[in-house]
């Protein structure tokens, strides 16, 4: 199938844009060879012959002799017979490149080629991941941007007590001025500056920790798809137990709650069902499944609802475990709880059964997959080895992040969970 | 065999001789290292003990050096070339960065480099003009060149032959002024991966970084340190091309503070490059800004100014008592 | 036989054979047969180089190193190597990777800018064209120390120009090459010209008083003439094996052509030294001697015509098929093991590539 391919005139590699035609050597009609000498044009100084890059027959002609030709410009158009060996047609430099971009030749080769257009899809993030996964912040040193560092060395602010939002847990600049808009809690409130003190009104100024929890809770509660679940458990035998404990020498001088074993419990179903124990990075596009248990429990503080966690919880023994828990509840009862107990939690227990308050739908701790709401233990009529008895009986409630745990995950740690509860053996089954 | 204390140019020597041992293809190739064993004694005993043919005492040729060893690594040798001096690097720099680094990439990886040249670098013993040089940075912004530098007797010994069995190219760079400092040589203990950074001492304050000569001198800036109540994380680097920064910046992210020393001068030095990325990792991280301390933006000095123009232990605090200035 | 300047010849320009004392023993072998085959080769190094040349007219190549006139000085010494031999090559033995059996599929590739590399130097036992002058003959002198060490009865070859006898490089591998007795034969194509410059610029002594100031035996010999240049090789070839050391031979030739196609030799030379050695063909004068000796017909010619015909349409379908280098091949092959910052920067680049339009 005959078709008609155009030569492009080439860049020559003589500093060439352009070329001068001296003659040409053959005319419309002529039938060539590959490689037979078409023309003779002029560059710089030099004259230079061209070859055929195809046979066949010469159908048109693109320049008159004496016109000056521009490189990537038609020169002439060839019918060649087949398809064979020829270049592909309107071939231009040998780079490839299918935009006839103009290049300066030097002596070895093509020289520096202009600016290609632009192929962005549009403005957006920086494309591909930073230069390293976010690894996970030191405990206890505060992040921040140097600006920022600065700001808070000026300001006389000490980073730790600054609670962080950034996406690395970094104090951002908002952050910073969140808290130095803030009076200190033991300063007596001030007047609200243009307070309408309506009769059957009264306003509270937004700011401090109800600021700064509501956030969080607008962060977390419209960001993961919370599930909650629920089960009953008869938690008759744990209690039997934490009667037999009291009276053991080594519990002699610690506290030992119903708590201490729901905090156990949970510490022993997260390690079947880490997921509940994760973070999603949207950042680094990353789940982050963590391997330490830094157990928070809500506590309500006189500077309102706040979360301090026992680090490593995981290795700590009931024992050990129940001390923690007391210590944390009387920090927090005394407002002293500091932000580094704050920040890096992972899993968060939340204990309104000592409201008087059966079960609840949690919303979860920012940045973690699960938290557990242990609600109140009641003497209910319940079956129990066949026949009716009052037992004592709690309901566990699981609110869990459904981006990180599915139904079955979630369901299987809860099980867990209320399976130790009811049958403290089970701790050691577990372990 | 048991651990014994050595000079640091032993350990090289028995480096040596242990890839001569296990590697018929390793040939030793350089000016003075065969009869007179080197003029740091580094190749002594060697070529009475493997013979002319694999330490070869080469004519006065530093491009010849690197070529012939061109071609001897394309025949299948592993050649370990030496250079006599920092400073006499550059006639052959051609044959390194245009041969050597690129030939590799340039067929497609049909021909492998598994060249090693070794280079006494680095001041402090008194010398006069070009013995005293640190051009590792020439080599390490070359691609296709690995760079990597001993600090103490136990890594000269296992690094040297590490970089030997590397299929690729390795500038081995030796800290002359170390030669003679004496460590624990422990032929059993397990090899430090070549191309990692190691935590020589803990600390809480701040993270010190010095490869080559320096490592030495940071160690006694730490404990100068010490006793002035502040505790600094001594890293050796080890390896300038690649960069362990994994290293650096775990330890960066504990103390929020990063001092970068080495001989070279500061301007355009491997502590700049040290410095870019770990801001870029370690932003949030960081309480100050990364300081380098390394020699002037002029050429090495007459032996009568070197103490002034090295970094020495007081340098180096001075810098780190800049990352807790105000 | 290797300590004058005396020009070795065989084949006299037009077309007449002479005797050498030293040398003619070494093409004894070459019969009539042998020399059509000669013949043959020289014509088809010819056309690989015109076919390469009009490709890049074409602008198919980048840039192209035309050896037209030097076709008898590459095929001459080539055809005396063996199998085992190594070649250590400029930028411009186009011919001699033809005798070495490079495919013509892949000669082209490196000119195109395709590849830093055309082909695998160990599979045909030659290295790919080098830029960087003289570097090479350090090269062929370390490999031809590790022949040594290996113990083998094998030779190097290296082949470099006129200018490139300036660098320092080759001076170095003389002295290494010499000092140590390689087994290299060090061939200078003197084609008179380094770019622009004469050789007069480069030496005010023959290139073969060089290499005898260096200790290694020197023959100059007419670059023109096939049959000189492939004796003088091989009796440099049996020097190296035998364990004599390296020797040099400057082969007396001219580069008809520009140094590249990007230069332009009317600028600094004259018609008429082109015209003179016209006169000095080196494929004329075989076809000369050819027919005056009757082994030329008709068939014969077409054979040969067939067979450049044939390397040249297989160079040119080689050449505009090649396939192009993907964007993400930039990260191959820097090191010979695993690299973090290689493989950093080329995931970056990969992410980057994801983030544009269009395919890649």
């Amino acid at each position: 199938m005959p078709t008609i391919k155009t030569f492009l005139l080439p860049d020559l590699g003589e500093g060439l844009t352009e070329a001068d035609l001296l003659s040409w050597s053959v005319a419309i009609g002529d039938v060539i060879e590959l490689n037979q000498i078409i023309a003779e044009v002029e560059t710089a100084k030099a004259s230079v012959e061209l070859p055929s890059p195809y046979a066949g027959t010469v159908v048109a002609l693109h320049a008159d002799e004496g016109d000056t030709i521009d490189v990537g410009n038609p020169f002439i158009d060839i019918e060649t017979p087949e398809d064979e060996l020829a270049p592909k047609p309107a071939s231009g430099p040998a780079t490839g490149s299918t935009e006839t971009a103009e290049r300066t030749p030097v002596l070895v080769g093509y020289g520096a080629a202009d600016e290609r257009t632009s192929r962005r899809r549009g403005a957006r993030t920086a494309a591909g991941p930073a230069a390293e996964p976010t690894a996970a912040p030191s405990p206890g040193r505060p992040l921040a941007p140097p600006p920022v560092r600065f700001a808070a060395r000026n300001a006389g602010v000490d980073l730790a007590a600054v609670p962080a939002t950034g996406s690395r847990g970094q104090v951002t600049r908002d952050d910073l001025d969140r808290y130095l808009s803030t009076p200190a809690p033991e300063e007596p409130a001030t007047e609200p500056v243009g307070t309408r003190v309506a009769a059957d009104e009264e306003r509270t100024p937004i700011k401090g920790v109800r600021k700064h929890t509501a956030a969080a809770m607008v962060r977390s509660a419209f960001t993961a798809p919370h599930v909650t679940e629920f089960i009953d458990v008869d938690i008759t035998p744990t209690l039997e137990l934490i009667e037999k404990l009291r009276a053991n020498k080594n519990f002699a001088d610690v506290r030992l709650t119903p708590l201490a074993l729901v905090a156990k419990a949970l510490l022993v179903a997260v390690r079947t069902n880490p997921s509940l124990n994760s973070f999603w990075d949207e950042d680094a596009q990353e789940i982050v499944t963590k391997r330490y248990v830094n157990l928070g429990i809500a506590a309500a503080t006189p500077r309102g609802l706040m979360v301090p966690n026992i680090k490593n919880a995981q290795t700590l023994g009931l024992r050990d475990l129940a001390q923690a828990l007391s210590e944390l509840t009387i920090t927090a009862k005394e407002g002293k709880t500091g932000p580094a107990d704050l920040a890096d939690g992972t899993i968060t227990i939340t204990n309104v059964g000592v409201f008087g308050v059966d079960s609840g739908t949690p919303i979860l701790n920012p940045g973690e997959a699960a938290i557990l709401c242990f609600g109140s233990i009641r003497s209910r009529p319940w079956e129990y080895q066949g026949e009716i008895a009052l037992r004592s009986i709690t309901t566990l409630s699981l609110s869990f992040d459904h981006r990180l745990v599915d139904g079955e995950q979630g369901s299987k740690f809860l099980a867990t969970l209320a399976s130790v509860l009811s049958d403290p053996l089970n701790l050691i089954a577990l372990s | 065999m048991t651990a014994t204390t050595v000079p640091l140019r032993k350990a090289l020597n028995e480096g040596l001789r242990r890839a001569l041992e296990d590697d018929p293809k390793v040939v030793l190739m350089g000016e003075d290292i065969g009869k007179l064993g080197g003029v740091f004694r580094i190749t002594d005993g060697l070529q009475k003990d493997f013979g002319p043919a694999r330490v070869i005492d080469t004519p006065l040729a530093e491009s010849g050096i690197i070529g012939t060893a061109v071609g001897l690594a394309m025949r299948g040798y592993r050649p370990v070339c030496e250079i006599q001096f920092d400073g006499f690097i550059y006639p052959g720099f051609d044959q390194i960065v245009s041969q050597v680094a690129k030939l590799h990439y340039r067929t497609s990886g049909n021909v492998k480099m598994p060249i090693t040249i070794r280079v006494p670098f680095g001041g402090g013993i008194g010398a006069i003009e070009h013995h005293s040089e640190s051009p590792e940075g020439y080599f390490a912004a070359t691609a296709g060149l690995r760079v990597v530098t001993c600090g103490n007797v136990g890594d000269a010994y296992t690094m040297i032959q590490q970089a030997i069995a590397s299929d690729d190219p390795v500038l081995f760079f030796e800290p002359k002024r170390r030669y003679s400092e004496k460590g624990q040589l422990d032929p059993d203990a397990e090899a430090f991966p070549l191309y990692k950074a190691r935590v020589l001492t803990q600390g809480t304050d701040a993270t010190l970084l010095a490869y080559g000569p320096l490592v030495t001198t940071a160690l006694r800036a730490a404990e100068i340190a010490a006793q002035e109540g502040r505790s600094l994380e001594v890293i050796d680097l080890r390896s300038i091309s690649p960069l362990d920064l994994d290293t650096i910046a775990e330890s960066v992210r504990r103390t929020g503070r990063l001092v970068i020393t080495h001989e070279a001068p500061v301007f355009l030095g491997i502590g700049a490059e040290i410095a870019a990325r770990i801001t870029e990792r370690c932003f949030f991280h960081l309480e100050a800004p990364v300081e380098r301390v390394g020699g002037f933006s002029l050429p090495y000095p007459p032996a009568k100014l070197e103490e002034h123009f090295l970094p020495d232990a007081d340098r180096i605090l001075d810098a780190v008592d800049r990352t807790f200035a105000a | 036989m290797f300590d004058t300047d005396d020009l070795v010849q065989l084949v006299t320009e037009s077309g007449e054979r002479r005797t050498h004392p030293d040398f003619s023993p070494y093409v004894d072998d070459i019969d009539l047969p042998a020399l059509r085959r000669l013949y043959e080769d020289l014509v088809v190094v010819r056309r690989i180089d015109a076919e390469a040349t009009a490709l890049q007219r074409q602008g198919e190549l980048g840039l192209w190193t035309p050896l037209l006139g030097q076709e008898a000085a590459q095929v001459g010494s080539a055809r005396a190597l063996d199998a085992d031999d190594f070649v250590f090559a400029s930028y411009r033995e186009h011919g001699v990777a033809y005798c070495r059996g490079v495919d013509p599929t892949h000669m082209l590739r490196l000119w195109r800018g395709s590849t830093h590399s055309g082909w695998n130097p160990f599979e045909y036992k030659m290295t790919t064209p080098a830029i960087i002058v003289g570097s090479q003959a350090l090269h062929a002198t370390g490999y031809g120390m590790g022949m040594q060490f290996d113990g083998v009865t094998g030779a190097v070859i290296t082949y470099f120009g006129d200018g490139a006898t300036s660098q320092g490089d080759i001076s170095e591998a003389f002295g290494f090459a010499a000092s140590f007795v390689a087994p290299v034969v060090f061939f200078c194509q003197n084609n008179q010209w380094a770019i622009s410059e004469p050789v007069s610029l480069q030496s005010p002594v023959s290139i073969a008083a060089r290499g005898r100031g260096f200790g290694v035996p020197s023959v100059r010999v007419d670059g023109n003439d096939v049959l000189a240049v492939m004796a003088v090789t091989r009796a440099a070839l049996e020097r190296a094996r035998e364990g004599g050391g390296p020797t040099l031979i400057e082969a007396v030739t001219y580069r008809m052509g520009p140094h590249t196609t990007s230069d332009d030799p009317t600028r600094y030379r004259p018609a008429s030294l082109d015209e003179e050695w016209k006169a000095k063909d080196p494929l004329a004068r075989i076809r000369v001697l050819l027919a005056a000796e009757d082994a030329v017909d008709e068939d014969y010619l077409a054979q040969i015509k067939a067979q450049a015909d044939t390397t040249a349409a297989v160079l040119r379908r080689g050449c505009l098929e090649t396939v192009e280098p993907v964007p993400m091949s930039l990260f191959d092959n820097v090191y010979a093991e695993p690299h973090p910052l290689v493989d950093e920067e080329r995931q970056r680049f990969a992410a980057y590539l994801d983030t544009l339009e269009g395919s890649h």
